[in-house]
């Protein structure tokens, strides 16, 4: 099991990058082909061209469908920021383990729901309530869905959060909320803009809850939805490069700020 | 000790008074769980012993939804194909999830974090743009059939690569590879090196470190990425709606148009979900006490 030498892991490097580049070929392949000239989408490429770009940005639904995302990405982070700061605090100051693991578990439950199955029950729901399909009943939807994530990621960033430098701060005087002001928010702040930021990528890419919830109001995953239904078409693949830049800047940034050790 | 560290075990009753705002702190997330997840399925539940009348929802108790569901062959057919798919989907990621999990912990130990971080990315880069990605790849003039012809290698287009379960299986499999790792590397992180090397020191051999050691540390891992693998797989819609094609159907499909499709049936749609859901759960079960008992040893 303690292999010694490199040599004899060939073999595994093998492997992994074999791994790695079949979960990578879809996100090269939609970037390559957006810059393809032939609409044909097979290989050789004979020429390259910006008109893909040209013709997925002269869509007149793209502005809607964006501005819309842009709301819910704004929501989802605010909202799921917010909660999810609190409830891993929350978890974290718990006494007992057993009690800190079953809440932290039990909160990662709608991660582990298919989403088809989620966006159905919420749907039911809102019917249920009377409550028209539309932006807001989307934005519960990735408050709910991104939670799991915000929260286990503000878990794992916050569980080397030294709590004796608040209680040193409360023993010299200091009121709750002006040690928290003072000294916890500093600390946390970069875990916390992490898990937004990971909470807005969440949002920018979720589809099936909101295809269930958002009624005949557009966002950029259902415009592109739509897009795709209708066959093939290389402008998809440039609207698709653009939204994929948008999420690695988020996802990267997200991971960034957590991996600067706040305490 | 520090100074601080000192300070606050004197001070222990101003301590625990800090803890009053626990319960505040988790209200936020438990109020929104309570209300926007668990009711939601209650009433996906309640709802699947409903009956539906054109478009209206007409509340009594009847069980015509799920008779439906057993008396239609159509449905039965899905349902199995749709577990066979989800099966097979599970079977092919956990090994890779596995080996991918091994070799992050104990043979490229300095390149984890990366690994890691990579799978992340591709775990939140597009979840529609990835399927659809698929669609040029094995398409019937896709990256692979054109490459294959343009080496000479086959005269016309492989037909299977695209619109059949095996692009639904290739597709799901790369879509939740990576949530498969996290499980699998976590369990394994627990394990101790030196453990290992201690046993190994006194004379264990691999195949005993591997049946004492590893595989008791990783199951948890590795049943809970089964789990969520299936039953993923077994939910997802728009990978075999994008690149499924006719034979390639799967329940999500039909759960799916019950809800947005022209003849919307919601009743029929959530009892549908709950005995998908029930048979995927119900499989996990049995599959999770056969690998007990199997690893008894």
């Amino acid at each position: 099991m303690v292999t010694s030498g490199q040599r004899r892991h060939y073999g595994a490097g093998i492997f992994v990058l074999a791994v790695l580049l079949y979960l990578y070929a879809p996100v090269v392949v939609t970037v390559l082909f957006s810059f393809a000239d032939s609409p044909r989408l097979s290989l050789p490429i004979q020429g390259l061209t910006l008109d893909w770009y040209a013709s997925a940005l002269a869509n007149p639904l793209i502005v809607t469908a964006l501005r819309n995302t842009l709301i819910l990405a704004a929501i989802s982070a605010v909202g799921g920021c917010l909660a999810g700061t609190a409830f891993a605090f929350g978890v974290l100051k718990l006494q007992g383990l057993r009690l800190r693991q079953a809440l932290l578990t039990a909160s990662l439950l709608p991660a582990v729901v298919p989403l088809l199955v989620i966006g159905i029950a919420l749907a039911v729901f809102f019917r249920f309530l009377g409550s028209q399909p539309g932006l807001l009943n989307a934005a519960i939807g990735h408050i709910l869905v991104s939670l799991p994530f915000v929260i286990l990621s503000l878990n794992a960033r916050l569980e080397t959060f030294d709590f004796s430098v608040v209680e040193a701060a409360r023993d010299l005087g200091a009121p709750p909320m002006r040690a928290f002001l003072d000294i916890t928010l500093p600390l946390i702040r970069p875990s916390v803009v992490g898990a937004g930021l990971l909470a807005a990528a969440l949002s920018l890419d979720e589809f099936i809850v909101t295809w269930f919830n958002v009624g005949t109001q557009l966002t950029a995953p259902v415009l592109v939805w739509g897009l795709m239904r209708r066959g093939v078409d290389p402008s998809i693949n440039a609207l698709a490069t653009l939204f994929l830049m948008a999420l690695l800047i988020l996802i990267i940034a997200s991971s960034q700020l957590g991996r600067r050790k706040s305490a | 000790m520090s100074s601080a560290d000192a300070v606050a075990s004197m001070s222990t009753p101003p301590r625990s008074s800090g803890r009053g705002g626990v319960p505040l702190m988790l209200a936020p997330v438990g109020g929104f769980y309570l209300l926007f997840f668990v009711i939601p399925m209650c009433s996906l539940f309640v709802l699947s012993f409903w009956r539906a009348q054109g478009f209206d929802i007409v509340p009594t108790f009847t069980l015509d939804s799920y008779a439906k569901i057993a008396s239609s062959p159509l449905y039965r057919i899905i349902l199995l194909r749709t577990i066979g798919v989800g099966l097979v989907t599970a079977a092919i990621t956990v090994p890779i999830a596995f080996a991918l999990s091994y070799l992050m912990r104990f043979v490229f130990e300095r390149r984890a974090q990366l690994i890691l971080q990579l799978l992340l990315i591709s775990l939140f880069s597009g979840y529609l743009v990835r399927i659809y990605a698929w669609r040029t790849i094995l398409g019937k003039q896709g990256l692979l059939n054109s490459t294959f012809t343009w080496l000479g290698l086959i005269d016309a287009p492989i037909e299977f690569l695209i619109y059949s379960r095996f692009a639904v299986i290739v597709t799901l499999v790369g879509l939740l590879l990576p949530l498969a790792v996290l499980p699998i590397y976590s369990a394994m992180s627990n394990i101790s090196r030196d453990h290992l090397e201690i046993a190994s020191d006194l004379g264990s051999r691999r195949l005993y470190l591997v049946r004492t050691i590893l595989i008791p540390m990783a199951l948890p891992g590795v049943n809970t990425a089964f789990a969520f693998t299936f039953l993923l797989a077994a939910g997802d819609f728009v990978t075999p709606n994008l690149v499924g094609g006719s034979q390639g159907i799967m329940i999500g499909n039909v759960i799916a148009d019950q809800f947005r499709g022209t003849g919307a049936n919601w009743p029929l749609g959530a009892a549908l979900a709950f005995v998908t859901v029930s048979c995927v759960m119900l499989i996990v079960w049995a599959i999770n006490r056969v690998i007990r008992w199997v690893t008894r040893w």
